[in-house]
């Protein structure tokens, strides 16, 4: 029996890499050039759809015999790669926190594929969709399954690809891929983080695990700043994924994909990945007060942005989107508080029912009639806030200012620099001039390519100069003189006196 | 003084506002959805002409890309002889002129036409000849050697001309065709509103909102201009983006938006061109524009703001002049005005020039490139740019025409061998070479159009032709049933017949004369059932026939169940304390409905049907039908109820109309119809366009219920219409999305009519089944070869579907319309293209029936038709793109993502099996009534005359088919086509996904001896 439930165990491996699988095999059809049409759609959801319920299925099979006997805990499969001084490995950890929700998000994947099939029938890029999805679900499970940061930043990566090609799925249209950009820069914040906790992590660590509670004697017990700035990378990431502030703005920006994709990433499940993430971390958080009252804070701060930026919304994606923030940010004043139970059970719950109501969001003008109670009047009537409210606090204005442009203007002065500078330096195949009128063949651009085609008219030079153009060179005269002294030489040496002289000048040198 | 001035301008303004209705889109907010002609303002114009002039205004198409009908031609669904005639019709002169040898002038424009529509140019030449030997080809060296003198030098190689050319043109476009917005952005890919567009669309939402937005702009009862002003004032936006005198400027504006219009418009464009350069500030945001004209009216306090289009318009007349002069004095560095910008241009025609050549795209890749750069980093003061130079390159560097290979492409067309080849001189080849290039994109698209509409027409025309005295009234009738004229129908129709040959059907508008407002048991508001333009002026309400505690505990059970729906997804979205609570309360079960949904839910959808039921216990229900007074009523204040007159009157025109005044059978079945869907926010699009969008159930139920009254048939007796008491009248609802039917007062019906009525509805049953077959053929999702109770099963579960984006297919491939008997049209497969409207003209003595039917049904159905058309051909332009994207703004419209313009007319999904062609009005009549009708009526002058919808006349005695042509005049149709024959509908379909020409189908044997 043990040894079935072990094997099941070790079988979670599975789980994220069902979805991947299918997205490689639609991605291999997509670059073999397979036709599209009506007829094509049906193997790629199929295809899909049955590995998402795959991964579904088995992810039951473990919650079942969680159930039954118990958490598995954590399940190394395999060591990825390291050094002598530490290792990343392949472990999966499925306890009470990480199961429930991959489950939660395999179901609700499993739901949405179904849904997009009939979606997005005929819609152009039917395929990338479904290829884009099953990364997406396969990502989400890494992240969610994960036993050690490094595997989960390879999900998160993979999700916040997704994310990007989905916000910007009608190619078409410039605000889709503008904002599709916007999203994906900001998500590149919250990875820097990551990556920075990740590199500490394998620095003090000695490895990628989760940092555990104290006095529990496993792994290595850090410092007190060393805690601080590593939980401070995890956090950034946390809080940039679940779009709490000063990061909000992107998720706003992100509703241009299609609707079953926006319900998955920004309702249901992406936009909990950071707060899963810092239920993660929960051991370590707890001993970092200060670090818990900054969540606090934020959270705070996001709920009263969300909750005000839902208030004026006066389309159904944008006032769904902000309620969502808001909820996320009351999980994130849970954490700060220490409440992770009611965290977690929270986030279950928000992500089903936020599924439906954006899947269902299309039906509105039959599911609202009448107008929302209005806020207070006092805040209702006050005309500077409700335009600050309307313009998002000028938050991704300020973005755009502050972070942006500079990045522009920097890129702009490095482009220049290259084009004038190094460009000229290195030069362009293709771009060259002779070097010499004389050998037209040879031609050269940049510094070492002048370099290079100088060096080689030298030598071609000394070549031409010492080498026979035709009997009579100059080489030839030389090496003509040099074999006449060698055999004048030769000639001396012949003589027996000489030959005498030589030996005993030999002998006069051994003794 | 001012204020004179200002009333003056002000009268002028409201004269032009009146004037944009014509060119802005109409649509309503969805809830009203009715289809309409997106080109309604040009309808003044011939079809074509209206085309060109609005593809003028906003650079829309107006017919399919060549390209696609090329695929069309391929697919068999254009012929060549199709467009060979479509060259007669349009009347291109000498087409029987030999251009060329054995070569006519037709030949060469059938080969233009077919051959495919590449530019040719030296670089591909060299391509051609590197890759594919095009060197070796005896026919390329031939056209090479006839066209060595043509000369491909083009005029824009000269640069400073071409480049003041350019610019002077772009000048003078402005006010006509573009703004200066428009011209800065053609110039410097830069578009200067781009910063202020998202919160422009989102104030233009915050005051049409219906609905969604819990706060509102505290100004927002003060008008839109006064809410703006308020909000832009406190904006810091304009520092963010270093606009600080924006502020400033708007700071100081006037409470008057008539005086900011007086002050800016003299700005922007001489005095002439102000009404069009409105025109064009509006046209950039068509979609909230245009709401913003149809929602225009003083508003009602807290619900409903003020709403002026000149409000909107001193805005973004406003906005244009702010924004366009500070991006001047940015870009040039120099205090540029806008009438200071054409002269600073006139004198630097390299800059336009290589400006224009970037933005056109017509530059290789390598130096578009680096122009990208250098024309981006130009708008930085401390950079330079050698424009002269670059524009010396790009001339050198534009792509030359190779008449050659274009020559050469041609003779390929039209399967030239080099032999025929070597007859031809420089003369013809220069001949065909122009006659290519004086083929202009309209007259291209003129002649595919009338090409795609003829083969249709052709096979349509012989079908009646053959079908012509087949198929006529089955006697004994065993019922009547009367549908709406919808396209839909016809498919219900043919297999009602084919299942019960003793049934006789009839087609009329949905609404069945009967105009009303409706209010239904726990209605709200009453809801006006008619067609748009008709303002009904009496309300029929439905009343309980239950004692008062039933009827009581029904009403508050529906209130509390909707009460409690509202307050779950508006509580979770934007209250603070009741968002988690409720959140956590209903995870679960959203969980599981998804899950239900998705894997059953047909199953589902009815079990929740049965559920609320059960629940509300509705009460059995009855007609508050007959006015307790006479006094008259009013649209504003309609009188509850119809009197006896009205009744008689209504229902005598109707019956007269539809040509059922005598035999009748013992049951006449009434059909309104509609279409239940979830999740979508067009399904008004989907339901009876002859009831203003939405369901014909109650106007259906209320005609029976008149019909049946003692009182009213005793009037109708007197004016000759005797229905004797072994008929009785049924109304009923047709879904037809999940194609069932629901009956309507059946506790009414004497037992007498009980076995003739389950007779009926059993074969109505059957007939739902089999059309449900039919339909499934154009489904992708369906099971292939379905059977009836399969197709039934799918199509029910769409209509449940929340995935689903196509519930149903609407009335997409809608084709031709027909107003006569049904003997006309009885045993003709017709594929669900067509209109069906009842009428009789042998009891039409004097045209003036078919007149009525003309002036009613003309418009519903070449709206249907034309916003079809539209929305296919220019789904971007005309239409609002994919349903995936779409997210419901203000309960008023869709917009893409969160930032968008508002999108009206009808999402891809709608139109994608649709094939655009004008509707084909055949009318059961001859042509010298209908000219003389024509010639009477101004409103079908400009549909018909028009060419919108064309026209056709079968003589009801020979059934010799008669044509309008476009210049007026009858043509007598003489087609020669073969009618396939099919066993039945199935027979006929079974197995084809595509479209199908008609066929005639058996008619009964009793039917035949007549």
């Amino acid at each position: 029996m043990n040894d079935y439930l072990s094997l099941l165990h070790d079988a979670v491996w599975l789980v994220p890499l069902l979805p991947l699988l299918a997205a490689a095999g639609n991605a291999w059809c997509l670059l073999q050039g397979a036709p599209g049409g009506d007829a094509a759609e049906p193997p790629v959801v199929r295809l899909s759809e049955w590995s998402a319920l795959g991964a579904l299925l088995l992810l039951l099979l473990i919650d079942l015999s969680a159930w039954l006997y118990g958490m598995p805990g954590e399940r190394r499969l395999g060591t990825w790669f390291g050094t002598a001084s530490w290792q990343a490995e392949i472990s999966f950890l499925l306890d009470g926190l990480s199961l429930p929700l991959a489950t939660l998000a395999a179901l609700i994947g499993w739901l949405v594929l179904r849904f997009s099939a009939n979606y997005l029938h005929r819609e152009p890029g039917f395929r990338r969709f479904f290829i884009v999805l099953g990364l997406f679900l396969g990502g989400i499970q890494l992240v969610f399954l994960a036993a050690n940061s490094l595997l989960l930043f390879v999900g998160w990566e993979l999700c916040g690809l997704a994310s990007f090609l989905l916000i910007g799925f009608q190619q078409q249209r410039t605000t889709a891929t503008g904002n599709a950009l916007f999203a994906f820069v900001c998500n590149r914040i919250g990875d820097a983080g990551l990556l920075f906790a990740l590199g500490l992590s394998a620095w003090w660590q000695g490895g990628f695990a989760w940092p555990a509670a104290p006095g529990s004697g496993v792994g290595i017990e850090l410092g007190a700043l060393e805690m601080r700035v590593l939980a401070l990378g995890f956090v950034l990431a946390a809080l940039v994924k679940s779009a709490q502030l000063p990061f909000t703005p992107w998720i706003a920006k992100a509703q241009e994909g299609p609707t079953p994709s926006s319900a998955i990433f920004y309702g249901a499940v992406m936009v909990h990945a950071g707060i899963y993430l810092l239920l993660r971390l929960q051991p370590l958080l707890a001993r970092l007060p200060d670090i818990q009252s900054g969540l606090l804070a934020i959270g705070l701060l996001t709920a009263v942005y969300a909750w005000l930026r839902a208030q004026v919304q006066t389309d159904v994606k944008s006032a769904l989107i902000h309620a969502g923030v808001f909820q996320v940010a009351l999980m994130l004043i849970a954490i700060g508080s220490g409440w992770t139970a009611l965290a977690t059970w929270h986030l279950c719950l928000h992500a089903a029912w936020r599924a439906w109501q954006f899947l269902r969001a299309p039906s509105w003008l039959e599911l609202a009639s009448r107008r929302p109670a209005p806020p207070p009047a006092w805040l209702a009537r006050h005309r500077g806030v409700y335009t600050a409210v309307l313009q998002a606090f000028w938050l991704d204005r300020l973005g755009q200012v502050l972070l942006v442009q500079p990045t522009e203007s920097f890129a702009h002065d490095l482009r220049r620099f290259e084009h004038s500078f190094v460009d000229r330096a290195i030069g362009e195949p293709g771009q060259g001039e002779a070097i010499d009128p004389a050998l037209p063949l040879l031609r050269a651009d940049g510094w070492p390519g002048r370099l290079l085609a100088t060096a080689a008219v030298l030598l071609q030079r000394l070549e031409n100069h010492l080498l026979p153009r035709g009997r009579g060179g100059e080489a030839e005269r030389h090496l003509r003189r040099f074999a006449n002294y060698l055999a004048n030489l030769e000639n001396l040496l012949e003589q027996p006196r000489y030959l005498m002289m030589a030996v005993m000048a030999t002998f006069v040198v051994i003794l | 003084m001012a204020s004179a001035a200002n009333g003056a301008l002000g009268e002028r303004i409201a004269e032009w506002i009146a004037h944009f209705e014509h060119h802005l889109p109409a649509q309503a907010p969805l809830r009203d959805f009715v289809h309409h002609n997106t080109l309604h303002g040009y309808q003044h114009l011939p079809f074509f002409e209206a085309l060109a002039s609005a593809g003028a205004k906003t650079g829309a198409r107006a017919y399919w890309p060549e390209s696609r009908f090329r695929a069309e031609l391929a697919r068999g669904r254009i012929g060549r002889d199709d467009l060979a005639a479509a060259l007669d019709e349009l009347g291109v002169e000498g087409l029987d002129e030999q251009l060329a040898p054995a070569t006519s002038r037709r030949e060469l424009l059938l080969a233009i036409l077919c051959g495919d529509e590449t530019t040719s140019v030296r670089t591909e030449e060299a391509w051609l000849a590197r890759e594919h030997g095009l060197d070796a080809d005896p026919l390329f060296a031939l056209a090479r050697a006839l066209t060595v003198d043509i000369s491909t030098v083009t005029d824009e190689r000269d640069w400073r001309q071409a480049g003041r050319d350019r610019w002077r043109a772009l000048c003078a476009s402005v006010g006509r065709t573009s703004t200066w917005r428009e011209l800065l952005e053609q110039l410097f890919a830069v578009d200067v509103l781009a910063t202020v567009r998202t919160v422009l669309q989102r104030h233009l939402a915050a005051h049409l909102d219906r609905g969604l937005a819990a706060w509102r702009n505290p100004d927002r009862e003060r008008g839109f201009y006064a809410a703006w002003r308020a909000s832009a004032g406190a904006d810091l936006q304009w520092e963010l983006e270093e606009l600080p005198n924006l502020r400033d400027e708007i700071a100081c504006l006037p409470d008057d938006p008539l005086s900011v219009l007086a002050e800016e418009l003299p700005r922007l464009v001489p005095e002439a061109l102000w009404p069009a350069y409105c025109e064009r500030l509006l046209l950039e945001l068509p979609g909230w524009s245009g709401m913003f004209l149809r929602c225009q009216g003083p508003g009602d306090g807290a619900e409903r703001p003020p709403v002026a289009m000149l409000d909107l318009l001193a805005v973004r007349v406003l906005l244009e002049r702010l924004l366009c002069e500070e991006f001047l004095r940015r870009a040039s560095g120099q205090a540029l005005t806008l009438e200071s910008l054409p002269a600073w241009y006139d004198e630097r025609p390299a800059e336009i020039y290589v400006r224009h050549a970037w933005r056109t795209r017509q530059l290789d890749e390598e130096l578009a490139a680096e122009l990208a750069h250098v024309v981006g980093r130009a708008l930085e003061a401390r950079f330079t740019v050698d424009w002269e130079n670059w524009a010396k390159r790009i001339a050198a560097a534009l792509p030359e025409p190779c008449p050659a290979l274009r020559l050469w492409r041609l003779w390929r067309a039209l399967a030239v061998l080099p032999e025929a080849a070597r007859r031809w001189d420089v003369g013809n080849a220069t001949a065909a070479l122009q006659l290519a290039a004086a083929l202009s994109p309209r007259q291209r698209g003129e002649i595919w159009l009338l090409a795609y509409e003829r083969h249709y027409r052709e096979r349509l025309f012989a079908a009646l032709a053959a079908n012509h005295g087949r198929g006529s009234s089955p006697r004994p009738v065993s019922a009547q049933v009367v549908m709406c004229m919808d396209d839909r129908e016809e498919g219900t129709r043919r297999h009602l017949e084919e299942i019960a040959p003793q049934v006789e059907t009839y087609g009329a508008a949905g609404f069945f004369g009967v105009a009303m407002y409706w209010q239904g048991l726990g209605d709200g508001q009453p809801t006006a059932l008619c067609p748009v333009v008709v303002r009904p002026d009496v309300l029929v309400s439905e009343e309980a026939n239950a004692d008062a505690a039933r009827l009581a505990l029904h009403l508050r059970r529906r209130e509390r169940r909707l009460r409690w729906r509202e307050r779950l997804y508006q509580a979770t979205r934007g209250e603070a304390l009741a968002a988690p609570l409720l959140t956590a309360a209903a995870a679960v079960p959203a969980l599981a409905a998804l899950l239900a949904d998705s894997l059953a839910p047909a199953w589902f959808g009815q079990r929740l049907r049965r559920w609320r039921e059960a629940c509300e216990v509705r009460p059995p229900s009855e007609l508050a039908l007959n006015a307790e007074t006479q006094a008259a009523g009013t649209p504003e204040a309609p009188r509850r109820g119809f009197t006896d007159g009205e009744q008689v009157d209504r229902v005598a025109a109707f019956l007269r109309g539809i040509g059922l005044s005598r035999d009748f059978a013992p049951l006449v079945l009434l059909l309104g119809h509609g279409s239940r869907s979830v999740n979508n926010p067009h399904r008004s699009a989907y339901d009876c366009g002859a009831c203003s969008g939405r369901h014909g159930g109650p106007n259906a139920r209320v005609f029976a219920a008149m019909a049946n009254r003692r009182e009213v048939r005793a009037g109708l007796a007197a004016c000759g219409i005797v229905i004797p008491d072994e008929t009785w009248f049924v109304g009923a609802f047709h879904n037809t999305c999940d194609d069932t039917v629901e009956y309507y007062d059946l506790d009414r019906l004497p037992a007498a009519f009980l076995p003739p009525f389950t007779l009926l509805r059993d074969q109505l049953v059957a007939a739902c089944r089999g059309h449900a077959v039919e339909r499934c053929r154009r489904l992708a999702s369906a099971p292939p070869d379905p059977s009836p109770a399969q197709a039934l099963r799918h199509v029910a579960g769409r209509a449940d579907d929340l995935s689903q984006a196509r519930p149903e297919l609407g009335h997409a491939t809608n084709a031709a319309a027909f107003i006569g008997r049904r003997r006309m049209s009885r045993g003709l497969f017709l594929d669900r293209r067509v209109f069906l409207i009842s009428y009789d003209p042998t009891q039409d003595e004097d045209g003036c029936i078919v007149e009525g039917i003309l002036l009613a049904a003309g418009p519903v159905g070449a709206g249907i038709s034309l916003e079809y058309y539209f929305s296919c051909v220019d789904n971007e332009a005309y239409g609002c793109g994919s349903k995936i994207s779409h997210n419901l703004s203000g309960l008023i419209g869709v917009m893409e993502g969160c930032e968008s313009d508002l999108r009206t007319g009808l999402p891809q999904q709608m139109i994608d099996i649709h094939e655009p062609m004008r509707l084909l009005l055949v009318v059961e009549q001859t042509p010298a009534m209908l000219g003389a009708l024509l010639a009477r009526q101004p409103a079908l002058q400009s549909l018909i005359a028009n060419a919108w919808v064309l026209l056709a006349a079968q003589d009801p005695e020979s059934g010799v088919i008669h044509r309008l042509l476009p210049g007026g005049g009858w043509q007598r149709w003489q087609g020669e086509l073969a009618v396939p024959h099919a066993a039945s509908s199935l027979d006929w379909f079974r197995g084809r996904t595509d479209p199908l020409p008609p066929a005639l189908l058996p008619v009964a044997a009793h039917e035949e001896e007549k």
